[in-house]
């Protein structure tokens, strides 16, 4: 497991390719149908453009002689007002449309990427600073939406109008129109030049603002530490590497970006100038007026979509340097997933069998080895011993939060690695070191455990854990909002919480680690008395270090060394003299 | 103009690029003019001229020096209008930079109230797509705006001055685009409050949804995340489109106003030419200009909707821009540069949040060296307690003083810089451990921060991972057990050498050997240090030299071991239960 942190730019292992962009197109493609309205009705929108400067012409060319000719110079203008009033509604439906579309592809893709990012297991989050994971979900997707929005239908668009104009060139004078092609070549070798260089230095803009979000959000999430360590000045030392380091290499992905427009200007004009001369020279007398005045006119409107194209592609060049990393996230394998034959695990009776299990978080190093154990339903379990010894990683195998390296976790009759993980974790209740509280009421904090339970299941929870009253007694009651840092909960509390969300899920094999480490001796006792009467015929492991809290189990296991050494009640091991006396003599005053 | 104001003034080191930047764009656009002009020129010349011919046969290098011109001049325009772009790229980006400097600094030094406040998903927002927005603006629509803004001008100014009344025609459709544009721009704006507000919950849901995954996966509840993100995500979207909405339901009206110019100019040139106001050439002129006209007012609509969401934006990072946080060094603070003996004292301290009274008038006293055990009732105020030494909190009433002096009259660095803290939430950087405990000193020796560990029984532990303590952690220190962050929280905290030294109940996930071992190191340092730990454990507390009890915000007990045990209250209650 590679970790990563803020100052390190992530390698991307797929180069850039093609597949990245059909990729997203595949995205597109669910919106086919609207997709082509759009372009439909972008191609009468554009033909009909087009009419205008043709009735301008022709107007200009028959209908300025004399006052016979008003009428029809007023029919024209007629015309064109009809035309640009078509041109414009029907532009104004498609751009809806599109505007549909495009919001909807982005929230797909959104919406993939959420999905998958639920299946990745604790390593994915370990393993990386939760703020490049964030602004990949946030805003590297926010930033392909304007190109989902606009690039789809004009890129198609602004093709069909260079085909379009490219034939009424052709109508007009077919040898003008060649020596307007003649300029195609010098800007596709501009642009393949330019190309080159931004694609890297659009990658690494993306990069480096990961990093600055990466180390952003620590602050933020850190930001007690770092004023209680009076870091300020550092971190701000540090931040402004980043952001400095991001400003520079935008500054150069984006010099390379706004060379487009200007280049292909210059193009753009060098073919027009070259229009006059040849028309004037070349073929003169051959051709009308108004034949050269239409083509000046055809050669501009030539030159628009090749320089809305080149935006585009600086558009997609710069989309690119996202969407690789958006796609590279949704392909992130998934460890821990449900075998394919895999089943509903049926409900638990709770009875937990280690056979040979071994189990490493980085290969080579083992935290279990061969480790195996029964537990029969009902019983309730203390894991004890030295910090580290892997108690946390045993009852996280019981989840399923890890695939083992060897040997099988079976539940009852289930070989765990064999049932759907959703059925087995919902009759699993977890009480993690980590107690943490979603932003909300406190009462969708306990409904997390069971999102149908009513007030009165949540009190009864709540009661059980001894914050009832606590709550009862704010202002809000159970609709007071707290937010993820706790917000005025401290942490005895939030553990309570968390604990009654544990209580309210009501599961069939309970796990409290740590459960109440920050919890007052009193409270724990009540809570104690509260438990046993709840742990009946439930099966429960419980990591403790308080032995006041261990000695009640049914059974105590010793976890050292790779395994478990000791097994036995609080007696057994008394009388054995071994670990676990020694543990306990300790705390004993 | 508040917000320009203050775009202004984060724009110093680079103002004199971006006014560089604006004059190329006044330059460049008024270049505009100039190539279709010269088309005019040989329109008028060499093509429609009655001696059009005759003018071939006798100028033709006349002809060749106009093209000449006109490619000439629109490479220079091309190359400032480059020059142009990188001056508002640059500008922009260090102006951003600036923002950012000071928006960093605000969220390092505001205090817990603040954070208590705001979601950590909605400074994201601000930090990230908010700055980005403000970005965008100062590169592009101001530009445009000036673009728009003199080519309009120069192309009135060149219309009036070939004939006024068909520069009037053609100006005669601006009171209509004004007044959509201005119908336009008021109902906008809330809409791109309502997005940015959507962005800013979506911003959360996932934020904590990241941090939170353990839980997510410990309820197997990630059909419900999907469920909630996406109910967000939906809105997000729905507000999206009604923003973009909103413009369409205008533009029908202002892009045919617009590109109405060409019929105005149609038929009213049309009608001058053949009442011989205007020459044939003249109308020329006039209809290949047509379009500096017509695109401003083109552009008008894009310009409103990227300031709409500019504004919205803008001042959701001037909120932290500007925000001050409370607890800061006065002026009159007293200087104290040399180590802090460690004397902490609590006089009559009553402390209260949000209207709610936490602590009620708390007095104890700590000599240097000594160590104070709190022990007390979930919720009883414990954390706040020792949290108003470093300030993390100030006082409502009563005073807390270290060395003497209320500490709110020393300098907030200085005072923090004596105290070491491990705290209950342990919160671990993504960095390699040793960066972790050096984080208070990071100029420290290797030495040092391995000593550090070795006094927080970490040593063992780090030693064995693959990296030892260039082992990168995750965020909170994932990846580590509970016991395991503690420790390097608590040599985090040893590391500073504090002259006090404040447990939050930093170890009750270790086992008792770990403990006693700390509990040891923690009596045999090498530095005079005042210890003030939070504990639930009798083991902790035993050899205080006096334990506080903590009741509803209120001492109940004060003394010795010995001494609370003989009073046969609360602490002796606790005692009993964990013989």
């Amino acid at each position: 497991m590679t970790r990563n942190k803020y100052d390190v730019d992530e390698t991307l292992e797929t180069p850039f390719d093609i597949r990245h962009l059909k990729r997203s197109l595949k995205y597109a493609a669910r919106y086919k149908k609207q997709i082509i309205t759009a372009l439909v009705l972008s191609t009468f929108a554009a033909i009909i453009g087009l009419l205008s400067p043709l009735i301008v012409q022709h107007a200009v060319d028959n209908y300025m002689g004399d006052k016979s000719d008003i009428p029809m110079l007023l029919i024209s203008g007629g015309a064109v007002l009809i035309c640009i009033v078509v041109s414009v509604l029907l532009t104004k439906k498609r751009s809806v449309m599109m505007t549909d579309v495009g919001q909807n592809i982005i929230y797909d893709i959104r919406k993939d990427l959420f999905e998958h990012m639920q299946m990745l297991s604790f390593d994915f989050y370990d393993s990386r600073p939760h703020g490049k994971i964030l602004t990949r979900i946030i805003n590297y997707i926010n930033s392909l939406s304007d190109l989902m929005t606009n690039g789809i239908v004009n890129f198609v668009m602004e093709i069909f109008n260079l085909i379009f104009i490219t034939i009424f060139m052709f109508i007009v004078s077919w040898r003008l129109a060649l020596v307007t092609l003649a300029g195609l070549p010098i800007y596709f070798g501009i642009m393949l030049l330019i190309k080159n260089h931004q694609r890297k230095a659009w990658q690494r803009v993306s990069n480096k603002s990961s990093n600055l979000a990466a180390y952003q959000h620590e602050n933020i999430v850190g930001a007690k530490i770092s004023q209680m360590f009076v870091r300020e000045e550092e971190n701000e030392e540090i931040h402004d590497k980043l952001a400095k380091a991001y400003r520079k290499d935008w500054m150069s992905a984006v010099k390379w970006s706004i060379v487009v427009w200007p280049s292909t200007d210059v193009v753009g004009i060098i073919v027009q100038a070259a229009i006059y001369a040849t028309g004037l020279f070349a073929f003169r007398g051959t051709i009308t007026l108004g034949t050269l005045l239409a083509m000046t006119d055809y050669t501009a409107r030539f030159w628009q979509p090749l320089m809305n194209l080149s935006n585009l592609m600086n558009n997609v060049i710069n989309a690119v340097a996202y969407l690789e990393r958006i796609f590279e996230m949704m392909d992130e394998p998934i460890d821990v997933k449900d075998a394919e034959d895999a089943k509903e695990c049926p409900p638990i009776k709770g009875d937990v069998h280690f056979e040979n299990v071994t189990f490493a978080y980085e290969s080579g190093i083992n935290i279990l080895e061969n480790l195996s154990f029964d537990v029969k339903a009902g019983q309730s379990i203390a894991l004890v011993g030295p910090t580290g010894a892997g108690k946390t990683t045993i009852v996280n195998l019981i989840s399923r939060f890890y695939n083992l390296n060897g040997g099988t976790v079976r539940i009852d009759d289930s070989d765990i690695s064999k049932v759907t993980l959703k059925s087995l974790r919902s009759q699993m209740g977890i009480m993690l070191q980590d107690s943490f509280i979603f932003s909300g009421t406190i009462l969708d904090n306990i409904r997390y455990g069971k999102l149908d339970a009513t007030l009165e299941e949540c009190r009864e929870a709540c009661k059980i854990v001894g914050i009832d009253d606590w709550i009862m007694s704010q202002k809000n009651g159970y609709n007071t909002i707290v937010n993820e840092r706790g917000g005025g909960l401290s942490q005895g509390q939030k553990q309570l919480i968390a604990f009654a969300r544990t209580i309210v899920s009501d599961p069939r094999i309970l796990v409290l680690d740590e459960a109440t480490s920050s919890i007052d001796a009193k409270t724990e006792r009540n809570l104690q008395n509260a438990l046993n009467h709840l742990l009946k015929g439930r099966t429960s492991f419980i990591i403790a270090h308080r032995l006041s809290t261990i000695r009640n189990c049914d059974r105590i296991m010793y976890v050292s060394g790779k395994g478990i050494t000791e097994s036995g009640t609080h007696e057994e091991l008394m009388a054995k003299q071994g670990d676990y006396y020694k543990l306990y003599t300790s705390q004993s005053v | 103009m508040f917000l320009i104001r203050w775009l202004w003034k984060n724009m110093e080191g680079s103002r004199r690029v971006y006014i560089l930047g604006l004059l190329c764009t006044l330059v460049s656009q008024s270049m505009f003019i100039i190539s279709p002009r010269i088309a005019g020129i040989i329109t008028d010349t060499f093509i429609i001229n009655e001696n059009a011919a005759q003018n071939l046969e006798t100028k033709p290098m006349l002809l060749v020096w106009l093209l000449v011109a006109m490619v000439g001049f629109t490479m220079i325009r091309a190359a400032i209008v480059y020059g142009s772009s990188m001056c508002y790229e640059r500008a922009s980006q260090s102006m951003i930079y600036n923002i950012r400097k000071v928006v960093f600094h605000n969220i390092e030094v505001q205090d817990a109230k603040f954070y208590d406040y705001y979601r950590t998903g909605d400074i994201m927002t601000r930090v990230s797509g908010d700055l980005d927005m403000v970005r965008h603006s100062v590169a592009w629509i101001i530009k445009t705006v000036l673009e728009c803004f003199v080519m309009l001008t120069a192309s009135i100014v060149f219309f009036f001055t070939m004939d006024w009344l068909m520069a009037l025609c053609l100006i005669s459709v601006t009171p209509i685009i004004l007044i959509v544009a201005y119908h336009f721009q008021k109902a906008v704006a809330p809409k791109f409050e309502d997005k940015r507000e959507k962005l800013s919950d979506l911003n959360t849901a996932a934020e904590e949804n990241i941090s939170g995954n353990r839980v997510v996966k410990a309820f197997a509840r990630e059909d419900y995340e999907t469920k909630k993100f996406d109910k967000l995500s939906q809105k997000f979207r729905d507000s999206s489109k009604d923003a973009a909405f909103t413009w369409y339901k205008y533009y029908p009206f202002e892009e045919t106003a617009a590109q109405g110019l060409t019929v105005v100019m149609l038929v009213c040139g049309g009608l001058f030419v053949i009442f011989g106001r205007i020459t044939f050439g003249d109308y020329m002129a006039f209809s290949g200009l047509v379009w500096t006209m017509s695109n401003p007012m083109r552009q008008l609509g894009t310009i409103i909707n990227d300031w709409q969401s500019f504004t919205a934006s803008a001042q959701k990072i001037i909120e932290i821009y500007y925000g001050k946080p409370r607890i800061i060094t006065r002026e009159d603070a007293v200087d104290k540069p040399e180590r802090f003996e460690g004397k902490v004292e609590f006089d009559n301290v009553s402390l209260n949040l949000g209207g709610k009274q936490v602590l009620n008038n708390v007095s104890f006293t700590v000599n240097p060296g000594e160590t104070v055990a709190i022990m007390g009732e979930t919720g009883s105020g414990k954390t706040l307690l020792t949290e108003l030494i470093p300030r993390i909190y100030d006082v409502s009433s009563g005073e807390v003083r270290v060395d003497g002096t209320n500490v709110r009259m020393l300098k907030l660095q200085q005072l923090r810089h004596n105290i070491g803290m491990a705290t209950q939430d342990v919160f671990l950087y993504s960095d390699t451990i040793d960066g972790n405990i050096a984080y208070g000193d990071s100029d420290c020796s290797e030495e040092q921060v391995v000593n550090s560990a070795k006094l927080a029984d970490a040593d063992g532990f780090i030693r064995k991972l693959s990296d030892g303590y260039d082992t990168i952690v995750g965020e909170r220190g994932v990846g580590l057990s509970g016991g395991q962050k503690q420790r390097i929280s608590l040599a985090r905290a040893l590391n500073v050498k504090p002259s006090i030294l404040i447990l939050d109940d930093t170890t009750s996930a270790l086992d008792l050997e770990t403990e006693k071992h700390i509990q040891d190191s923690l009596k045999n340092l090498d530095y005079s240090c005042t210890k003030i730990i939070v504990a639930q454990r009798i083991s902790t507390t035993k050899f205080a030299d006096k334990i506080i009890v903590m009741k509803d915000g209120s001492i109940i007990e004060q003394g010795t071991h010995e001494e609370l045990i003989r009073k046969n209250g609360y602490y002796k209650e606790v005692y009993d239960l964990q013989k």
